[in-house]
């Protein structure tokens, strides 16, 4: 459903992401893996509208979304959790959550998806009154997620949920997106922790300086000694 | 720029000898009623420019400290009948006091910059312009000066008035050429654009920025004590008047708010303006067309008359004769403090939290010097906070960090810099408004060498040489690419000769090719004499450099050692890659 | 230009002369009475202000000329074609709207932050105060209509029936804008714009539309309080200035972006300016404000 084609992106002349190409099918789980600083968030910020980019071209059910303002995007079926969470941290959490359904589709609905989030994340139902600014890390990451399930996603895009998060809470995440996954839901995840991005994804891209280095099932790439090296450094 | 070819002052003394003889022409009164206005406004709008301009503290309470002297001078000749001329003393110190009391406090304030410093200098106004009025200050009705007598010095009391406002807005002329020219200007230049960064490059912000308002208000209660004889009746309503503020504003932003002579210009224009339409319907006209005036400027021409001048004339002479200056400064090398027994560098179980999250839990780590040390880390592990707490950005909740053997957890940034420790940014921070060379040369001076402007910049642009940027050194930061805003932001560091340089993801954002440039460049820092710890992604680049490595994770050092052998560390492969990883 | 202890908003119910004995129990209820009216007023000014301040981050100095505008456009309405005051609004609140998304558009286009706001939209007062002064003069200029001078009495207490219609015309708009973003769609829409509005537009919010929309209603609120303040008030052109300070420091107290806070900071300044009046010389009342606004921004300087 999401192709992405000799994808170039650059902040003002520092090119960050370059010839890029990535495809994510429905109901499919891509990871794309790679150290900081690779371009992976830059990335996903293009894919998101966030972020214009310099050539090549990035299709929703192979419509060119660079003709969509950004603001229309989420119309389509795409949300984010961008890095770093980015919520609305003067405002409650349930107010968080209903940016999430501000388009029209989803608005209709708002209370099954609320639900819905609840049910996932019942922390958040005792919190929904509470400022996202004072929550804790953890939970600011649950009602990023939750936000972006408010929109109903046909593809949801996830910028690093693990990063800042504690080891236990790390674990909580993944079987999250494993489980929004299992509802039908395309993710691509972007994060830097290899080992359990690839034991919830169907296919894995690695990426280091922008480019695109390996690609393949997770098991195989994992073996890769190409991630070792964008790591690690070669050994 | 006809600036670096004429000593500036000469105009500045032409002018003010010329203007000294008007009154012998024996002009109608109407030219001397207008040269005192035009000299009147050129010392408000300049004075307020020395503070608002330079370091980009916009007052809107500049009439509050004018008042202060219009009231000090008031008081003083009809209550106390003190002579007039003794008064003008008392109308700037008294100005200056309250000028640098209320300074004192807001400074320590970092919040309050920007339009909220306006706003709290608009309500410092009102409230002086309140206590004026419900005391013997005022009382209400106004104070008459009628018979107060003037001295007369070279003909009527009016052509004392005049020369009186000639000499003040010569020293405001003077001091705010006095001041571009010095390193405290360039500091207060700094400040104007990125005010965290100049702390951390050396620059004492608090005591410049406090200073300047000082300066600023005793000239305004200078010109205020003269102006309360010229005007004979003071009112409250007109002494505080937000609207004489914003006219010097104005004036200041029409001409050139980065330049010291804007401000003249300014005030020269719209005081010619506002005098050549007045009277009955034009008057209007005019109000609105300054105002018209000023949407412009502000919309179309961000650094006024001034600028606009200044731009044509820099484009003209892209100086060969500057760039072309040979190498001559040879370049000072760190000082060796090569004992390697103790660390240059040691943190001691530093911490640092921010609501709740434990960005550092506690650091020990030592920096020997004259080694490349690589800190490392994943996403989020605490490396960019710990340069910000070494620099003295952040104030550490525990721990202690030694320089050289010195404690400096609790040492003020630009203190810290002066000790001889110095960084880079991840995303190069320069300063907009200043030139390339000037970027640098500002380190020069306040860094660890405390080097003359003059100096510095001859320093700066052999600096710029050994980052390969001497071919830039003119431009302003914004025409640079990002490889070359990273080598200034190196160039300034190493211009402030640090024994120590924190090198935060220099490599990021460059191509392999620009890459290799740059590992070459941190090499001969090192072999400058300059011990280096740098904060990076990039494994390869760490492999290929680093003496040593430290490696961060969640806020606590978890291995550190030689590079290789760190990166076969399994618990540093789980920190990378996950757990349960090979 | 006035300072602002000229303001007329408040001395008008007060005994001008002063009076150093303590003060009867009548006249503090009779002072606090004027302090809620006058509050209704600074609230009324200061809504656009904190609206697009809080949420556009644009500081709208030109609100306080278009209020007066707005003012003048109703006493010229009413006198000429003895039009209800009131009525005049049915006109010109629209068109204010329509001014309001014009003034946005400009500083959308020349991405005007918020200190060049502050000092492009002073230079629009000043057009704006001269364009009144060549259409009306300067001289003072009052709108009388049968009911600007009928009084209720309440007890012993004497009630404007202007000054009612004042606060209870800033009480609806207040509770009704606070209402509107508290729990409205679009109302979230704005304030999660003005947190991070690129993550806002990442889900569906048309933040241009949504600022246009915005700074038309705020100029539109121009235009409400325009109505009151010639209902309420003598009009001269330099009178523009004399609200500035005490409202801005009622936006700001009452935090930006935040109506009920805005209307309880200045109902507060505005009583305690009205005791202070009573209690000790009229000319004091400024400093219970600004001294307040001084400490706030000292103490909590992130707005």
């Amino acid at each position: 459903m999401l192709e992405v084609e000799h994808l170039e992106v650059a902040h003002g002349d520092a090119v960050a992401v370059w010839d890029v190409s990535l495809s994510v099918r429905p109901r499919d789980l891509v990871t794309v893996v790679g150290p900081n600083g690779a371009g992976k968030t830059t990335l996903i910020n293009a894919i998101a509208g966030l972020q214009p980019i310099r050539s090549g071209t990035v299709r929703l059910d192979g419509g060119d979304l660079a003709s969509v303002p950004a603001h229309e995007l989420c119309r389509h079926g795409i949300a984010l959790v961008p890095e770093g969470r980015r919520l609305f941290p003067a405002m409650t959490v349930e107010e968080n959550l209903e940016i999430g359904c501000y388009a029209p589709p989803a608005r209709r609905l708002r209370g099954q998806s609320l639900e819905r989030v609840y049910a996932t994340f019942p922390i958040l139902r005792e919190r929904r009154r509470q400022l996202a600014g004072s929550l804790s890390g953890g939970q600011q990451q649950m009602v990023a997620i939750g936000r972006a399930l408010m929109a109903c996603p046909r593809l949801l895009l996830l910028d690093e949920p693990s990063l800042g998060l504690a080891p236990q809470i790390v674990d909580q995440v993944f079987a999250v997106v494993a489980g929004i996954h299992a509802d039908g839901v395309a993710v691509l995840l972007v994060e830097q922790n290899v080992v359990q991005a690839f034991a919830i994804a169907a296919r894995g891209y690695v990426l280091e300086q922008g480019r695109v280095v390996a690609e393949g099932a997770p098991s195989q790439l994992a073996q890769d000694a190409r991630i070792r090296e964008a790591y690690l450094g070669q050994q | 720029m006809i600036a670096s070819r004429l000593p500036p002052a000469l105009p500045l003394v032409v002018a003010g000898v010329a203007l000294a003889l008007v009154p012998a022409l024996k002009l109608p009164a109407f030219y001397e009623t207008f040269l005192y206005l035009v000299l009147f406004w050129v010392s408000l709008a300049t004075s307020w420019n020395i503070l608002s301009g330079y370091a980009g503290y916009f007052s809107f309470g500049h009439a509050a400290f004018f008042g202060a002297g219009v009231y000090t001078t008031a008081t003083l000749t009809t209550a106390v009948d003190v002579p007039f001329l003794w008064t003008l003393p008392a109308a700037g110190l008294v100005a200056a006091l309250l000028g640098s009391g209320i300074a004192a406090v807001v400074f320590r304030v970092r919040g309050v910059r920007g339009e909220l410093f306006g706003l709290l200098t608009l309500a410092v106004t009102f409230v002086l312009s309140t206590i004026a009025l419900n005391t013997k200050i005022d009382g209400g009705p106004g104070v008459f000066l009628a018979a107060v007598p003037i001295p007369t010095l070279f003909g009527a009391p009016a052509t004392t008035l005049y020369h009186l406002a000639l000499a003040v807005a010569l020293l405001s002329a003077f001091a705010a050429l006095a001041i571009y020219r010095s390193r405290w200007g360039m500091g207060l230049f700094a400040i104007r654009d990125d005010e965290d960064v100049a702390e951390v490059l050396g620059v004492p912000t608090y005591r410049y920025k406090l200073v300047a308002f000082a300066l600023s208000c005793f000239i305004a209660g200078l010109i205020g004590g003269i102006h309360a004889m010229f005007v004979t009746y003071v009112t409250v309503a007109e002494t505080f008047s937000v609207g004489l503020t914003v006219d010097a504003i104005m004036m200041a932003a029409l001409g050139g708010t980065r330049f010291w002579y804007g401000p003249v210009l300014g005030a020269a224009i719209v005081t010619a303006l506002t005098q050549s339409l007045t009277g009955g319907e034009s008057a209007i006209l005019n109000r609105a067309l300054i105002g018209g005036i000023l949407i412009v400027v502000i919309v179309f021409l961000p650094d006024g008359v001034a600028g606009g001048l200044g731009r044509r004339g820099r484009r003209a002479a892209v100086s060969p004769v500057e760039t072309a200056t040979p190498l001559a400064v040879e370049l000072p090398r760190a000082p060796a403090t090569w004992q390697a027994a103790a660390p240059l560098l040691a943190c001691t179980d530093v911490k640092k939290a921010f609501r709740g999250l434990q960005a550092l839990a506690g650091v020990t780590l030592e920096v020997r010097a004259g080694e490349i040390l690589g800190l490392i880390g994943p996403n989020g592990s605490g490396k960019s906070t710990l340069i910000n707490v070494v620099s003295g950005y952040y104030q550490t909740d525990g721990g202690r960090i030694a320089l050289d053997g010195r404690d400096i957890a609790r040492v003020r940034a630009h203190r810290i810099a002066g000790l001889g420790l110095a960084r880079t940014y991840q995303i190069p921070r320069s300063f907009r408004r200043l030139s390339v060379v000037d970027n640098v040369a500002l380190a020069a001076m306040f860094g660890g060498g405390g080097h003359g402007r003059e100096r510095g910049r001859r320093l700066a642009r052999s600096w710029l040489a050994f980052a390969g940027l001497e071919a830039k050194a003119d431009a302003l930061p914004d025409e640079l690419n990002l490889l070359e805003r990273k080598f200034l932001d190196l160039a300034r560091a190493l211009a402030s000769e640090p024994r120590l340089v924190l090198l935060d993801e220099v490599l990021s954002g460059l191509t392999p090719a620009q890459m290799t440039d740059a590992l070459q460049l941190v090499r001969r820092i090192r072999d400058r004499g300059t011990t280096v710890v740098f904060v990076e992604h990039i494994m390869r680049a760490v492999l290929d450099l680093a003496d040593r490595v430290v490696v961060l994770s969640y806020g606590q050092v978890i291995a550190e050692g030689l590079p290789r052998q760190v990166m076969r560390d399994p618990e540093v492969v789980r920190a990378y890659l996950g757990k349960a990883y090979a | 230009m006035p300072s602002p202890t000229c303001r007329p908003a408040s001395g008008c119910l007060s005994s001008p002369h002063e009076n150093r004995a303590l003060p009867s129990l009548n006249l503090i209820g009779q002072s606090l009475l004027a302090g809620l009216f006058t509050g209704g007023l600074y609230a009324l000014l200061g809504l656009g202000l904190s609206l697009t301040w809080g949420l556009l981050r644009v500081i709208n100095l030109a609100n306080f000329a278009l209020a007066f505008l707005g003012a003048y456009l109703t006493y010229q309405l009413a006198t000429a074609f003895r039009l209800d005051p009131i009525l005049t609004l049915v006109v010109i609140v629209p068109g204010f709207f329509v001014v309001g998304i014009g003034l946005e558009l400009g500083f959308l286009r020349f991405k005007i932050n918020e200190l060049t706001s502050l000092i492009v939209t002073f230079g629009l007062t000043v057009i704006l105060e001269s364009l009144i002064q060549w259409i009306w003069t300067a001289d003072f200029r009052r709108l009388e209509w049968p009911y600007t001078r009928v009084s209720l009495r309440i007890g012993t207490l004497f009630v404007g029936l202007t000054g009612l219609l004042a606060f209870g015309a800033a009480a609806l708009l207040t509770l009704g804008t606070w209402a509107w973003l508290r729990w409205s769609y679009l109302g979230k829409a704005a304030r999660a714009s003005a947190q991070d509005g690129p993550m806002a537009g990442a889900f569906g919010v048309n933040r241009r539309r949504l600022a246009l929309l915005l700074a038309g209603l705020s100029a539109a609120y121009a235009a409400v309080a325009g109505l009151f303040i010639a209902l309420n008030h003598t009009l001269a052109p330099s009178q523009i200035y004399s609200w500035i300070g005490v409202v801005f420091a009622a936006v700001i107290i009452g935090r930006l972006g935040n109506a009920l806070g805005l209307l309880a900071a200045s109902v507060f300044i505005a009583a305690s300016e009205a005791l202070t009046m009573a209690v000790t010389a009229p000319g004091w009342a400024p400093l219970v404000s600004f001294t307040l606004l001084i400490v706030i921004l000292l103490l909590r300087p992130e707005l």
